[in-house]
């Protein structure tokens, strides 16, 4: 793989810290997955549909016992985030799953009334201002909802109650390009305030290229990758070759043979890159495009490699 | 588990509120079937303890509800404590509303004096109330346990998967035992004790005994619904959700 996992350090500033989770279903593992989510950061998770980013964001929020590994959030294990001595650290933590988790009959205003009593910090005033910018009316109830319209009502909730992280499960989806814009920018606007992050799992890779950080990628319950996603946007590229030149370019070895993954096209082949400036400055006939995060993903996961 | 409590009541409101119509219908259809205002409360108070217990497990599942709830600051023993407060909540209200109810007939029945065996059954009498306060008692034990056997099985099954096996749990439990006893013959004087249970149901008729038999009752209702809590505390602290 071009970027295992780093290993990751306990400092004070984690505020997500997993070591080692395992978790064993029939057909499906979480193999050892680490990840650390640092105060001000934005961490895009990825990875494909049934590769465990549910069950790793699940499994963080101590939602079900794992079989090995630690994990804290804001300093609390995960498993006691479900037990009295823990409970009251999840006032900090706002989390949003990939579907409206309200009872259906409620009205957004019972949504309301039901955060107000969870939560000690709660903003009223705040969630209202929120659902109003959001176009979401208090009288309706969740069953009347859209599905962009609930994940619009869970994502108000979760900016409305003073959390200082955020846990966003497929958040964006169903989401209409101008609200992920309002979203983006209100995602934007909580991180940047001191002892804030975000981990935020999501297909919508465009999204995760206008705010993460950081870019994590899980494929079948293992880490495949964690770079910052300014190497991956702003360093890597992505060379459109004929076959023939895939040899030229291993026999130059400008890119490590540990690192070279290509993927095989009907019209040629295409070549991970990791500095496509110096690639460009090498060969300059080989066109090379900046790399995406969709790029990098399916490179990593489905392409070849030597 | 305050927050947890009043969570549930909030999500329960709108069902409550149409039990409550549904629940004075069906108390007064049967108390003027069985010419008895006891029925009514007896009624409701049985129907507001299962209603919630099933009622409040169903709700559970709709959205992944109960799997997001555990993302909100509370505990495992908070949602369950505040379940079972809902319930006990719902299940008294079922009670008083019942009560007031009866009464309430038995006032208009006896204000616009209505005639026959319906206007006899529901005039007002002395030892009415105190028949009445033990008739709900005993009710509200049925009720309660009922709501302590099904409340744990919601918690370890969820709501879809204990459908499932309730009917024959409630079959295993409730029913088998009843024809057991009502077949062998036990029940007219083969079970040790039995004379005893006599001479307290004999006791119901004096006003002390009443008050006494009512103490009883809720006791037993509660002793009933702390054992279900503590089985179901244990149950949930396990569940994979």
């Amino acid at each position: 793989m071009h970027a295992m996992a780093p290993d990751i350090e306990t400092t004070d500033d984690l505020l997500i810290e997993a070591h080692g989770l395992t978790k064993h279903y029939d057909g499906f593992s979480l193999q050892g997955v680490d990840l650390a989510v640092a105060e001000g950061e934005v961490v895009g998770f990825i990875g494909q549909n049934g590769a465990g980013k549910s069950t790793t964001i699940r499994a963080l929020l101590g939602l079900f016992p794992t079989d090995g590994g630690t994990s804290q959030v804001l300093g609390c294990e995960s498993s006691a985030l479900s037990r009295t001595e823990g409970a009251r650290v999840k006032e900090e933590i706002g989390v949003v799953f990939d579907a409206i988790s309200f009872p259906e009959h409620l009205k957004i205003a019972d949504i309301g009334r039901i955060y107000a009593r969870a939560y000690t910090n709660w903003d009223a005033r705040r969630f209202a201002r929120i659902a109003k910018d959001l176009g979401l009316d208090a009288k309706k109830t969740v069953k009347s909802l859209s599905r962009g319209m609930g994940m619009k009502l869970s994502l108000a909730c979760a900016l409305s109650h003073n959390a200082r992280l955020l846990i966003l499960d497929e958040a964006t989806a169903g989401l209409d390009p101008m609200a992920r814009d309002e979203i983006l920018d209100q995602l934007r606007d909580f991180v940047a305030e001191p002892g804030h992050a975000i981990l935020m799992s999501s297909h919508i890779t465009s999204d995760l290229e206008r705010i993460a950080d950081r870019i994590v990628c899980i494929d079948n319950g293992r880490i495949v990758f964690d770079l910052p996603k300014d190497v991956i946007t702003d360093e890597m590229g992505i060379a459109r070759c004929r076959v023939a030149d895939l040899e030229k370019i291993a026999n130059t070895g400008i890119i490590p043979d540990a690192e070279l993954r290509y993927l095989r096209h009907d019209y040629g082949i295409d070549v991970l890159v990791p500095d496509r400036f110096a690639f460009a400055e090498n060969f300059p006939e080989i066109a090379v495009d900046r790399m995406t995060i969709d790029d990098y993903m399916t490179l990593t996961l489905k392409g070849g490699a030597r | 588990m305050k927050s947890a409590y009043l969570i549930e009541m909030t999500i329960f409101r709108d069902y409550a509120r149409q039990l409550i119509a549904l629940g004075i219908l069906v108390s007064a259809c049967i108390g003027l079937g069985m010419q008895t205002p006891l029925a009514m409360p007896a009624t409701l108070t049985c129907m507001f303890f299962m209603m919630s217990a099933m009622g409040l497990a169903a709700y559970d599942q709709l959205n992944h509800w109960e799997l997001f709830r555990l993302t909100l600051p509370l505990s495992r023993k908070d949602i369950v404590l505040g379940r079972y407060a809902a319930i006990v909540t719902f299940g008294l209200i079922g009670m008083v509303v019942g009560v007031v109810v009866a009464l309430v007939i038995m006032t208009v029945v006896a204000t616009i004096g209505l005639p026959g065996e319906v206007g006899e059954a529901f005039a007002w009498e002395a030892d009415m109330p105190g028949v009445m306060s033990v008739v709900t008692c005993f009710t509200l034990l049925i009720g309660a346990v009922v709501s302590s056997v099904v409340t744990p099985i919601y918690f370890r099954l969820g709501q879809t998967r204990a459908t499932q096996i309730l009917p024959t749990i409630i079959v295993l439990l409730f029913v088998i035992p009843v024809v057991i006893l009502g077949n062998s013959g036990m029940l007219d004087g083969g079970i040790p004790g039995m004379e005893l249970l006599s001479g307290a149901l004999e006791a119901l008729d004096t006003p002390m005994g009443m008050v006494v038999g009512c103490v009883i009752l809720v006791a037993l209702s509660a002793v009933a619904l702390c054992i279900s809590a503590a089985i179901s505390l244990k149950l949930y602290e396990k569940r994979e959700l």
